[in-house]
């Protein structure tokens, strides 16, 4: 690649001997082609990362943990050998409120069995928040996601996303959009009850 | 079926571009006069046949042919005849096939206009014009088809994207389009050049028009761009630095660096390396920044849905990258510069502060566009880097430039004497300090001052050179000043017509500098008859209209603008909302505007409550924003004058072509 | 150069504050302020939308945008002043609310970065240029007057005479 060998036509043009400056001509060329390397790298890894993010229902839930409006903290990792539910809400989405009633009276039946609702803010205002919660009476842990954390780790595209975990950790379902047939619901938590 | 022939016809273009390439490289390794002359008809046939690939998608397109998978989803009975022109370029496929017929026209005319000219690196041209092509056109047969169906037959389609259905929509991708496409020829020179090993000056003087007339393309493109933001989307500016517009404006920072650093190359012949590198540059950049938009790798507001377009662009890259550095690694020995720069007062210099200020621009706004790609993949933490950065980085540089395209035209070449210091400086610098007075006196505050005090010494330059080159004129020949200007732009239209450019470039600068610092805004709730107070002016809200429009319904709140100083009325502003029938939940705004020299009083409606008795309106006084297009226009126009072929250069031209073989100039 | 290129930068760091203050005063600690949608715009100028890229908080049109506006009159009503909800919302949303990288960890780059490319850039233009310069070079004036440009040289030629 870095061919250098024909023998320089004008010397002495610039001080140096020639020896030494085609070494350092290509110790640049090497710097040059090295830093354009990397760019591609990070524009494949890139790629593939926004084509990855597709393909999230499946493997092991990433760890997170937050702290409920009522001030309990939560790690997901506490709640293993129990199925979770982690939906992604946030006050200003207007379908999540389609399934908020769903997912409420779902969580009022199921919260003996095992099974686990998780309400995770996203990109939310408390007072707001706050209100949704009173509105549909939700009484299941939730709270904001700080800083986005764990919305950045299960890569969200948008609210409401539905991520259903089983007693391993593992995710085995992902809904994007609201949940609102109770059929289907039960259905999804069938496969993640201990 | 129609429509089968389109994707069959794109697939043959595709071919003949494919053996073009090939004919073309070996044609002219060979000198073999037939394979090189197949490389010009496939050059001529490409563009032919994606000529008529596109009338046929413009076709389904008119007459509403939705069992086409892009018209069904970007076009709609009740759109307007224009916007189902223009929708063309509307969204991924259509503008791939957009880009790909602009591109293979341009390099027909190209190929058509050096026919008889430079036969030794023409082959070579076509060869790398046809690769550009062929890129494009595997991305429409193989990624992104614009013919493929949609399986049924949908009555309705599903509209064009409210933000793309404004005037300014349809004439903004053709011009930024027409700009990047036309940086390949350019390119392809330089490869030709480096190929050939025909590296003296005679590339870069061809190549210079080459390189003007796609510069100013794209420099339109960028600045109705901002106009369209200025009136589309209604917070007061008109660039952001998202991503998009930095994709755009790249390209134009290294095209930029490169017409002044030819320049130099064509006195001194130095800096050969850095010219190919700058046009290679610019080429990646309009690549790079094609692929950025259209893959999901850099998140904007702007950007095109995603498909799978990214690895094939990916790859291109590559191609485009190490390719050419592999040439030109293997060609540095025939680079060498013949001559050197002889004092640090030199105009040479100079030259040399310009790239490497724009060089410095260019890669702060290439990182901080893609800081926040690095910092995801590497720390996982998402940032947003948006304005704030842009114009702390590149404020003050584009501060220095300003300052330079004062400083450069006053010195001279290879050396200025003291004695020409004094004689060339006295009236800019006093008339910089001037404008540095008045404007501390009108408003204090730092960086404004600074900066139009630069604007005033740009411009004394600017008159300076006008009146000394026309008074010149005038004592040898006697003609009058208005015929010596004139005779200044016929006979030396590069220096003359290069300073309107920058005239229209100062004109930016102060309508930038008067919106960054002077605007003043008010947010306020009106009720019908109520009236609000902004700066000089004082706003009636007469209430709101509405009207029915074949695609979408209109509402206008209706203001009239009264100056409070002369107590009479400037205008009646109309800020709009467009609600469309396809996508009510997407509104778009039109802001209300009404232009002076001096402010735009600038009204956007924000929403309206009780059938429209009260209003909320966010109301901007932007100074001096109206020279922005003043400005654009000018350089459009300096543009011009410095391209046009004038008389004396092509009669040298053609004693020269009789000199030398024929072609071969 | 370089060191006109610092000077300039330390100056004008960070001048658009400065102004925006100038032009609105900050609203005054004290609880029960009336706040204005103007005094909101003011804080809202300088956070950016965390749903959508490149959108300054006080033109998104998003609902969650509206909400946080709502947030901002509560605060300032409450006497906040706007460093301090700036920071709320950076708390709350993450560094991508400032439109801007923080000057810290690994984000130093996105500040850093330029600034030594330039000088960088600029430390090999000049020592190119000095080698240049500190060459001899056989005169070329008289060898090649301006070939692509030889009005250009008259018109130097009269100016000297017009002077």
């Amino acid at each position: 690649m870095t061919e250098v060998t024909i023998p320089d036509p004008i010397p002495g043009a610039e001080s140096g001997e020639p020896m030494t400056r085609k070494r350092t001509v290509r110790i640049w060329q090497a710097i040059f082609v090295l830093i354009l390397l990397g760019f591609v790298v990070l524009l494949a890894l890139r790629l593939v990362q926004t084509n990855q993010s597709e393909h999230r229902a499946d493997g092991v839930a990433p760890e997170f943990t937050f702290t409920t409006f009522e001030g309990e903290t939560i790690a997901l990792s506490d709640l293993r050998g129990q199925g979770v539910v982690l939906n992604f809400w946030a006050s200003w989405c207007d379908p999540c409120r389609d399934e908020a009633a769903l997912l409420e009276a779902t969580w009022r039946r199921e919260q003996g069995n095992g099974i686990v609702f998780i309400g995770l803010d996203y990109l939310d205002q408390e007072p707001a928040a706050k209100a949704y919660l009173e509105e549909f009476n939700i009484t299941y842990p939730s709270g904001p996601d700080l800083q986005s954390a764990a919305a950045r780790r299960y890569g969200i595209k948008g609210v409401p996303e539905t991520f259903f975990i089983d007693p391993q950790g593992n995710i085995t379902e992902l809904v994007i959009g609201p949940i609102v047939s109770q059929a289907r619901l039960d259905e999804l938590l069938d496969q993640i009850r201990p | 079926m129609i429509f089968d022939i389109g994707h069959l016809i794109l697939l043959t273009a595709l071919v003949l571009a494919a053996f073009g390439i090939l004919a073309g490289y070996f044609g002219g390794q060979r000198r073999n006069t037939r394979l090189i002359q197949s490389s010009f008809n496939a050059v001529y046939a490409v563009a032919g046949l994606v000529l008529v690939a596109a009338a046929i998608l413009w076709y389904g397109l008119l007459t509403d042919a939705f069992q086409l998978s892009y018209v069904w989803n970007h076009s709609e009975r009740a759109l307007p005849t224009f916007y189902k022109f223009s929708a063309l370029w509307g969204g991924q496929a259509g503008s791939l096939l957009f880009w790909c017929l602009l591109l293979s026209v341009y390099s027909a005319v190209v190929a058509f206009a050096n026919r008889h000219r430079h036969q030794v690196i023409m082959p070579y041209v076509n060869s790398v014009l046809l690769t550009t092509s062929l890129f494009f056109l595997t991305l429409l047969v193989f990624a992104a088809d614009p013919f493929k169906r949609v399986g049924f037959l949908p009555p309705d389609g599903q509209g064009l994207n409210p933000l793309l259905q404004n005037y300014w929509m349809i004439i903004h991708p053709v011009m930024l389009y027409l700009g990047y496409v036309g940086m390949a020829v350019p390119f392809a020179f330089a490869v030709g050049a480096l190929i050939s090993k025909r590296l003296d000056n005679e590339w870069v003087r061809t190549v210079r028009r080459w390189t003007l007339i796609p510069w100013m393309f794209l420099s339109a493109g960028i600045i109705m761009g901002s106009q369209w933001a200025y009136m589309e989307l209604g917070w007061g500016g008109y660039w952001a630095w998202d991503p998009v517009e930095n994709a755009s404006f790249l390209p134009w920072l290294t095209g930029t660096a490169f017409l002044h650093s030819i320049i130099i190359q064509e006195q001194r012949g130095i800096l050969k390396v850095w010219n190919v590198v700058l046009i290679w540059l610019t080429y990646f950049l309009v690549i790079l920044g094609t692929f950025t938009t259209r893959s999901g790798v850099l998140e904007s507001v702007h950007s095109f849905a995603r498909s799978d377009v990214g690895p094939y662009f990916l790859g291109f890259l590559i191609i485009i990258v190490f390719g050419f550095l592999w040439l030109l690694f293997d060609r540095l020995p025939l680079l060498r510069g013949e001559h050197a720069i002889d004092s640090y007062s030199s105009r040479e210099a100079a030259f040399l502060a310009n790239n490497w200020l724009f060089a410095g621009i260019a890669f702060a706004t290439l990182w901080g566009t893609f800081f926040p790609m690095f910092s995801e993949i590497l720390t996982g933490e998402r940032i947003s880097v948006a304005a704030p950065f842009f114009n702390k980085v590149n404020g003050p540089l584009f501060l220095l430039l300003l300052l330079l395209m004062g400083v450069a035209p006053l010195l001279g070449w290879r050396h200025t004497s003291m004695a020409a210091f004094r004689k060339q400086f006295t009236f800019p610098i006093l008339t910089a300090l001037a404008v540095g007075v008045l404007v501390f006196v009108l408003a204090r505050s730092l960086y404004p001052v600074i900066g139009l005090a630069i604007c005033g010494f740009v411009v004394a330059t600017i008159v300076q050179e006008y009146v000394r080159g026309a008074m010149a004129r005038r004592t040898t020949t006697g003609e009058n000043f208005l015929v010596a200007v004139a005779n200044l732009w016929s006979r030396n239209g590069r220096r003359y017509g290069g300073y309107i450019v920058h005239l229209g470039i100062v004109m930016i600068g102060v309508a930038v500098i008067g919106n960054e610092f002077y605007q003043q805004s008010l947010s306020v709730t009106l009720a019908e008859g109520e009236r609000a107070t902004i700066g000089r002016y004082e706003l009636v809200f007469q209430g709101m209209e509405s009207n029915r429009q074949a695609n979408l319904i209109e509402f206008v709140g209706v203001i009239d603008a009264y100056n409070l100083d002369s107590g009479k009325q400037v205008g009646t502003l109309l800020p709009k909302r467009n609600i469309y029938d396809k996508t009510p939940d997407m509104p778009t705004s039109e802001v209300g505007l009404h232009m002076s020299p001096i402010e735009d009083v600038y009204v956007v409606l924000n929403g309206w409550d009780n059938g429209g008795a009260s209003a909320t309106f966010t109301i901007y006084i932007n100074p001096l924003t109206a020279w922005m297009w003043v400005g654009g226009i000018i350089l459009v126009i300096g543009t011009l004058i410095a391209a046009w072929p004038h008389a004396t250069r092509r009669r040298t031209e053609s004693v020269r072509g009789l000199a030398y073989a024929p072609g071969d100039d | 150069m370089l060191l006109l290129v610092s000077v300039v930068w330390a100056a004008l760091f960070s001048p658009r504050v400065v102004v925006a203050q100038a032009d609105n005063p900050a609203p005054t600690a004290t609880a029960n302020h009336a706040v204005t949608s103007n005094d909101v715009k003011d804080v809202a100028d300088e956070l950016w939308c965390p749903l959508c890229s490149g959108v300054r908080l006080d033109a998104c049109e998003l609902k969650a945008c509206e909400q946080m506006r709502d947030v901002i009159a509560e605060k300032l009503a409450a006497g906040e002043p706007k460093d301090e909800i700036k920071n709320y919302f950076v708390a709350q949303y993450g560094p991508q609310v400032m439109g801007e990288p923080p000057m810290e960890g690994f984000n130093w780059l996105a500040w850093i970065l330029p600034v030594v490319a330039l000088i960088g850039g600029g430390v090999f233009v000049w020592q190119r240029m000095r080698k240049m310069v500190g060459a001899p070079t056989e005169d070329i004036a008289s060898s090649t007057p301006d070939a692509t440009d030889e009005y250009q040289a008259r018109l130097q030629e009269e100016l000297k005479h017009y002077d």
